[in-house]
């Protein structure tokens, strides 16, 4: 979630929880005043039905005449029912109807039951007032509190969108901008510098950073370039002398041949190697261009037309299984490599006379798939995963001579490169597939 | 036949000189880039072997000049070598014009038989044979003959002899062999044994043929066909 939305998020449920504590809060506040106001007002009534009655009435009647009088409350009184002792003042809330013929519907009216002396008489006294002008009062001032507390909220989130989308806005350029670099040759200009605190610390770190990594990309590049030129050169002299040696064998012992042979055998390997690292740092660091146009089935017969010697040699039986054409852009030499070192793979641990399946389709999961099935030795398990890994090698881990295994790690470095996943997996019966999946 | 080597690398350009000596060229060397430009800009070579990084500038610039000054009937041959394996430098080299491309370390015996093919193409021989005790080798296609009778040869077998014979009387490794026919994205123990198979079947082709074996076996280091008499 994005910062000035969580912010806001934050901001929002704030204010509606302040407008529900606030609403109910004014509602409990205010309808309390009101009754506290009505009852003061009920017993001041009563006060004045008392001096009214002060002169003497003869009948009820003429008392409850003159109780209602200048009055435009509800009174009712009523002769002291003998079995109750006194009562004192009480005050209760009840819903009721009072002129029948007008509403059917009852209103709310705060009632007063007390006692009143007339003549040394007791009598009951009810006085009523109504409630519900008042409490359309209140209902009046909640509603305008929670209609203002609701705009308030709007007024929140329109500022909120509005203002933070202006004050993060340098910060949201950085991310954005930060989103699209996926490696050092991507940085480009440096961040701007912005007036607000943190923005500023961040850009100028980013800038510093970034500015690092950038530099010495760029020197480890040229080093790349360089350390080539400069071990291959010397390798070269390596492999020319022991050559000239080699070639004019007739007065060396045989066992100065075998060391001098050794010597340039050694010296070859060690050009195989830095040629491989010098691929893969080449691909790593992105200095290929992906745009050809590469149709896998023409990769991977010139691939076979480049192996046929070794596959007529160990009399293997390729089957090529084209289900359905692969077409993608990429890099053709790269793509080439992949392929090649795949079934270069296969071949060298195929036993003479074996299949090799090479099989151009979909895989399960319907994605574009080349797989090659060799029926060699396989790999074992714990190894299965590690086996595109640089430096390790599935079949011998001796010093045999072999290939330092770098062949599968050119393979998965321009999978990574094209954004293809390759695989390998050993099969039921024996030898492993190699599959890459487009 | 003229020949310069543009080389910074003091005992490979001495190597180099050496080999093109041996091969009877007049050979002139230059360590540098300007060197290299002022020996290009005064003399007239048949073939230049140019290193593409130099101290002081870009074996590229040289190869530009080369073909620019282009003296015009005599084109003067260019063998890039160079440490720089990238593809595009390859491709930007041939473009430019330069005939071969040798990525450093290479044998010598595979610079000669590229100087050959060159120096073949810049004088337009062709249907060019060496011939060793009856047996003969075309040069430019695939042609093995023992006594005026075709041997039926295969494309590796082929290129395999053509090396040697262009390689007469040297003992050629196995590995210069291997990267000969496959370049150099091989294994190395992987491809020798086939080496040993190709030539298992070259010799029951030639004796089949009635060639005498001319191929001679070096223990632990490779094969050599002897010319006693060189034609």
């Amino acid at each position: 979630m994005k910062l000035n939305n969580k912010i806001l998020i934050s901001n929002v449920l704030l204010s509606f929880f302040m407008l529900i504590v606030t609403g109910f809060g004014m509602y409990y506040v205010v309808n309390s005043t009101i009754y506290d106001e009505l009852d003061f007002h009920l017993m001041q009534h009563k006060t004045d039905i008392q001096k009214q009655l002060s002169e003497q009435p003869e009948s009820l009647d003429e008392i409850q005449r003159l109780g209602g009088l200048g009055s435009y409350e509800w009174v009712e009184i009523s002769p002291f029912p003998n079995n109750t002792s006194s009562i004192k003042n009480t005050f209760t809330t009840i819903d009721t109807v009072r002129y029948a013929e007008v509403s059917q519907l009852p209103e709310a009216y705060r009632k007063l039951t007390t006692t009143l002396t007339v003549n040394n008489e007791p009598f009951v006294l009810e006085i009523y007032e109504e409630v519900a002008a008042w409490e359309k009062i209140s209902m009046t001032i909640l509603l305008s509190v929670l209609a203002a507390l609701f705009i308030w909220v709007i007024l929140l989130y329109v500022v909120n969108q509005y203002v933070f989308g202006r004050i993060l806005s340098p910060f949201y350029s950085t991310v954005d901008r930060l989103e699209q670099i996926s490696s050092p040759t991507q940085v480009g200009e440096p961040f701007p510098e912005a007036n607000t605190y943190e923005i500023k610390v961040l850009n100028g770190a980013l800038n510093n950073m970034l500015g690092q990594i950038k530099s010495s990309f760029e020197d480890q590049k040229k080093f790349i370039q360089n350390a080539s030129h400069e071990l291959l050169t010397p390798l070269s002299i390596i492999r020319q002398k022991a050559e000239k040696i080699l070639s004019d064998p007739e007065n060396l012992e045989r066992k100065d041949i075998e060391r001098v042979h050794e010597i340039q055998q050694t010296a070859v390997r060690l050009t195989r190697l830095s040629n491989a690292l010098l691929l893969i740092s080449r691909v790593e660091n992105k200095q290929f261009s992906l745009d050809d146009d590469i149709h896998i089935s023409g990769i991977v017969e010139k691939a076979l037309n480049e192996l046929h010697d070794f596959i007529d040699l160990k009399k293997l039986k390729i089957h090529f299984d084209k289900r359905e054409e692969i077409g993608l852009s990429g890099n053709r030499e790269l793509v080439h490599s992949a392929v090649y070192n795949i079934i270069q793979n296969a071949i060298k641990f195929s036993p003479d006379g074996g299949n090799i399946l090479i099989f151009m389709g979909r895989d399960p999961s319907n994605a574009s798939v080349l797989s090659v099935r060799d029926e060699g030795p396989g790999i074992p398990d714990h190894l299965i995963d590690e086996v595109f890994n640089r430096f390790k090698k599935g079949h011998k881990m001796n010093d045999s001579g072999n290939s330092p295994g770098l062949g599968l790690s050119i393979v998965q470095s321009v999978c990574e490169l094209h954004g293809f996943r390759c695989t390998a997996s050993n099969n039921e019966g024996k030898g492993v597939t190699f599959s890459i999946h487009f | 036949m003229r020949a310069l080597i543009v080389e910074d690398e003091l005992l490979l350009n001495e190597e180099l000189e050496e080999q093109l000596l041996d091969e009877q060229f007049t050979v002139d060397t230059a360590f540098n880039f300007m060197d290299a430009r002022e020996l290009l800009s005064g003399e007239i070579y048949d073939i230049v072997l140019l290193d593409l990084t130099l101290p002081d500038g870009d074996g590229l610039d040289l190869l530009k000049m080369i073909k620019k000054s282009g003296h015009h009937e005599m084109d003067t041959a260019v063998i890039i070598l160079t440490a720089r394996g990238a593809i595009e430098d390859r491709v930007e080299g041939l473009e430019l014009g330069s005939d071969d491309y040798l990525s450093k370390p290479f044998a010598m015996p595979e610079l000669r038989a590229r100087i050959h093919a060159v120096l073949r193409r810049k004088f337009k021989i062709s249907d060019n044979e060496i011939t060793i005790g009856k047996l003969t080798v075309n040069l430019d296609h695939l042609q093995v003959s023992f006594n005026h009778r075709p041997v039926d040869v295969t494309d590796t077998e082929y290129k395999m002899l053509r090396y040697l014979f262009l390689n007469k009387n040297r003992t050629i490794t196995r590995i210069a062999l291997a990267e000969h026919i496959w370049g150099n994205k091989i294994d190395d123990r992987f491809s020798l044994d086939f080496i040993n198979s190709h030539m298992k079947n070259i010799r029951k082709k030639l004796a089949e043929s009635g060639a005498p074996d001319l191929i001679e076996t070096v223990y632990g280091v490779g094969y050599k066909v002897k010319a006693y008499e060189t034609q």
